[in-house]
């Protein structure tokens, strides 16, 4: 068995198929062939993390238990973050792996096998008791064990960023400056305190500056992203953690200002689990290097202003262009087995800039285009054509013009009651004994039923008409145009089927084009109102209806003819196996009614 | 590892079984013919001799009746030999074993006029009226093509009977690379005709 995959995170084939008809983009167009491209039916809610897994698993949600980025403890009501699960431990709090279905490469490892898992969300923490080559994707975390936000030094006292971590750049003497970053939290006399590290700015002229820090001598230019460098943290005597990052500097005459990536695990030195096994991560370190966060590009710098679109898109093309050395790496050595990698930069500058700078988004398409040429190129070398090829994306992509505020449009039917006077509405001050429904995540409704939630007030008999309630209600919000906010909302028994089923959300909100769930919804917050213009940067999205927000798949086979082409058939296309053969159905069992006039007439005939 | 590495499963080297199926009237008898005529051995039993709407017969096997009950043994001495099985049938054939099938396409509206004829011939009644019929038999070969590509052993290739029998050239060609046999196309190219094209709606 050979197989390659490619995902493109977030590869629109509405896009694609209106730049191909124009000729723009001949590698897909000359893979695509006469049958092997097909829009991909994506599980629903059509998130990154949720979607790429149940690729992976060829299964919904019920079966691998990630059914929104965010879920809750039902007994407390308390959010966290799906694919970044925790356990208390004899040495603390420990990450632990998402979920543990069986997937493409665990399946194919099984075989007997080499798999390789590079950059495939939902795969932090590593294995170790599979034998999967793998560098995790989205989910994993930086060196704090967060999602990870950058540090933006200033020289300006009174420069602030919302969630930015911003520290002051004193001037030590003229045009030189000092400054500390904030590195892992660590027990002090003062209780858990981040561990410092200072660093020093020497402005050289208007356009160059030296950063030291640590036994770091970095050479600056204005405006342009250092390469990866490594930074030590002490946390104790024995202790240290290193970490990488990449810094910018972004003013370098009057206020002066630099920018650091979140300090992410550097992979050769983590205190967690973050690859496997390890010659594995220090040969890809070697082919590299790069950097290591589930979510390497910096949309929380661009949103708050810390970096420009330039600078933004520079560093979307160096992660990019690193991806694609440890992924060329791989690829020569490829004799066997399994290899994936994900590819999520298009993700990112969609989110940023579908729906303002087009150009920006089609040379991305054109550059991907490219891309998958290089790969075909280096298989036909290496004598791997006959391998199994396939390129796909996760979900689509739709702009998004309106925030929906949905604990506000619950509460404002009656759903939710928040106690008296709180000053940020929100889950953590409900009034559960007159609530009976509340969101959280950013697709997911839950009931607040009795015996489940901690307070729930909805009973056995409430919880079906209560459920077709919320959806006939939902299905006729309109937004300020008078369009359809939400254009599906399936029940959990819809879209889910698996041993997880129970733990699911009751409700999947499918909203429409160019409508989402707010962020602060995504936290179970309930700002003012119901329905919000979105004037930021984000400006497109995903979390949507799923029927709107098809993926993409290509194949050197054929996949036109395979009906209702779905994430569930690419295990049957990558390894010949399906890992959940529930929705093979043999014919007969497809649909009973007709079965019988069938048969009749088949006998009549003479053929039964 | 060296477990995992034995655990493999084992690649077939068998020969598969090539399958000609689809609804009944829709020119499974004639692919049958095309095939044989082709070079490959046909695997029948001539019970059900050629008659008015078969002139050519009906190269069947009174043996895949018993697919339903699970008997399919005898399609083990059958690799790299073809059959007729029809679609009905088709998700009863021994998991074990390899497939290729051609699966013949015509307008349902034209097998349902021709499968009337050959009721009347039978004497046969059918009280379904043909709306009913059209969509179940649609309904039906949906979920043939649904569930067949999604089967590990089961390559398949839709023939459009209109194409095969006004411009076969091409087709015998593609079947040919389909299976992979080196097959007489000319000799399989000569079988369609227009007169063959009967009891069209």
């Amino acid at each position: 068995m050979r197989s390659v995959l490619v995902g493109f995170d977030a590869f629109d084939p509405f896009t694609y198929e209106a730049l191909a008809g124009n000729g723009e983009l001949p590698n897909l167009t000359a893979l695509a062939g006469k049958s092997g491209y097909s829009r991909l039916k994506v599980c629903a809610p059509p998130q990154t993390e949720v979607s790429w897994t149940s690729i992976a698993t060829g299964s919904d949600p019920g079966t691998h238990g990630i059914f929104d980025f965010v879920h809750r403890d039902p007994a407390t009501y308390v959010p966290y973050v799906s694919i970044l699960p925790t356990k208390q431990s004899a040495v603390g709090e420990q990450f632990i792996p998402p979920y543990t279905a069986r997937t493409i490469f665990s399946e194919a490892a099984d075989m007997g096998y080499p798999a390789i898992a590079l950059w495939w969300p939902a795969l932090f923490p590593a294995r170790l008791d599979l034998p999967i080559s793998t560098i995790p994707g989205l989910g994993t975390p930086d060196v704090r064990g967060q999602l990870g936000v950058g540090t933006y030094a200033t020289s300006d006292p009174d420069e602030k960023k919302e969630k930015t971590r911003v520290t002051l750049l004193k001037e030590s003497s003229k045009g030189k400056y000092l400054g500390a970053l904030d590195g892992p939290l660590t027990k002090t006399g003062a209780g858990l305190q981040p561990a410092k590290l200072e660093f020093s700015l020497d402005i050289l002229d208007d356009t160059q500056a030296a950063l030291r820090i640590g036994t770091v001598e970095m050479p600056l230019i204005l405006g342009q992203w250092s390469p990866i460098f490594e930074i030590k943290f002490k946390l104790g005597l024995l202790f240290n953690v290193t970490a990488i990052t990449k810094a910018i500097l972004t003013r370098a005459r009057g206020k002066i200002s630099l920018y650091f990536l979140p300090l992410q695990i550097h992979p050769l030195s983590s205190t967690w689990h973050y690859g496997a096994p390890k010659p594995f991560i220090k040969e890809s370190w070697n082919a590299g290097p790069f950097l290591t966060l589930g979510w390497p590009q910096d949309t929380t710098a661009l949103e708050e202003g810390c970096i420009t679109d330039d600078q933004f898109l520079a560093l979307c093309d160096s992660i990019f262009e690193s991806r694609k050395r440890v992924f060329y790496h791989h690829l020569s050595k490829m004799k066997e087995g399994v290899l994936a990698g994900v590819f999520d930069c298009l993700d990112r500058v969609q989110h940023m800039f579908l729906r303002d700078r087009t150009d920006i988004v089609r040379d991305w398409y054109c550059r991907l285009d490219g891309f998958v040429g290089d790969v075909r190129s280096k298989m036909s070398s290496l004598g791997l054509d006959k391998a199994r090829f396939l390129v796909m994306s996760d979900h689509g992509f739709r702009k998004y013009r309106y925030k929906v505020h949905l604990n506000r449009w619950l509460a404002g039917n009656g759903y939710l009651a928040f106690s008296n006077g709180a000053a940020e509405p929100g889950l953590q001050n409900v009034a559960w004994d007159e609530s009976s429904a509340y969101a959280l995540g950013l697709n997911s409704i839950y009931l607040n039923v009795k015996g489940r939630e901690g307070k729930g007030c909805v009973t056995a008999e409430q919880i079906e008409p209560l459920l077709a309630e919320i959806k006939a209600k939902l299905l006729n919000l309109r937004g300020p145009d008078g369009s359809n906010a939400v254009s599906s909302v399936f029940m959990k028994h819809e879209v889910f089927s698996g041993p997880y089923l129970r733990l699911g959300p009751d409700l999947v909100v499918g909203y429409a084009p160019n409508y989402r769930a707010s962020s602060e919804t995504g936290l179970g917050k309930a700002p003012q109102s119901t329905i919000e213009e979105n004037r930021d940067h984000w400006g497109a999205d995903h979390c949507i209806d799923p029927a709107e927000v098809p993926g993409v798949l290509f194949a050197n086979r054929d996949v036109a003819n395979i009906p209702e082409v779905s994430f569930r058939d690419i295990p049957f296309l990558m390894i010949g196996k399906h890992l959940d053969q529930s929705y093979v159905k043999p014919p007969s069992e497809q649909n009973r009614q007709g079965q019988e006039n069938i048969e009749d007439r088949l006998k009549g005939l003479g053929y039964l | 590892m060296f477990k995992k590495l034995f655990q493999r499963p084992e690649v077939s080297t068998a020969k598969p079984v090539v399958i000609v199926s689809g609804l009944p009237r829709s020119g499974t008898s004639m692919m049958m013919k095309m095939l044989a005529e082709g070079g490959l051995e046909t695997v029948t039993d001539s019970l059900r001799q050629a008659d008015e709407d078969n002139p050519n017969g009906y190269f069947e096997i009174e043996l895949s009746k018993n697919l339903k009950d699970g008997d399919g043994k005898w399609l083990r001495t059958a690799g790299g030999k073809v059959v007729k099985v029809i679609s009905y049938l088709l998700e009863f054939l021994p998991d074990d074993l390899d497939y290729a099938v051609i699966f013949m396409e015509r307008e349902i509206s034209e097998i349902l006029a021709s499968q009337k004829k050959m009721l009347q011939r039978r004497n046969e009644t059918s009280s379904v009226p043909d709306a009913e019929m059209e969509s179940q038999f649609r309904e039906h070969v949906r979920a043939v093509k649904f569930w067949a590509a999604r089967k590990p052993n089961m390559r398949i290739m839709y023939v459009k009977y209109n194409e095969m029998v006004d411009q076969p050239a091409d087709l015998c060609v593609s079947i040919a690379e389909f299976l992979d046999l080196p097959l007489n196309i000319s000799a399989m190219q000569a079988v369609p005709s227009q007169s063959l094209y009967r009891n069209r709606a």
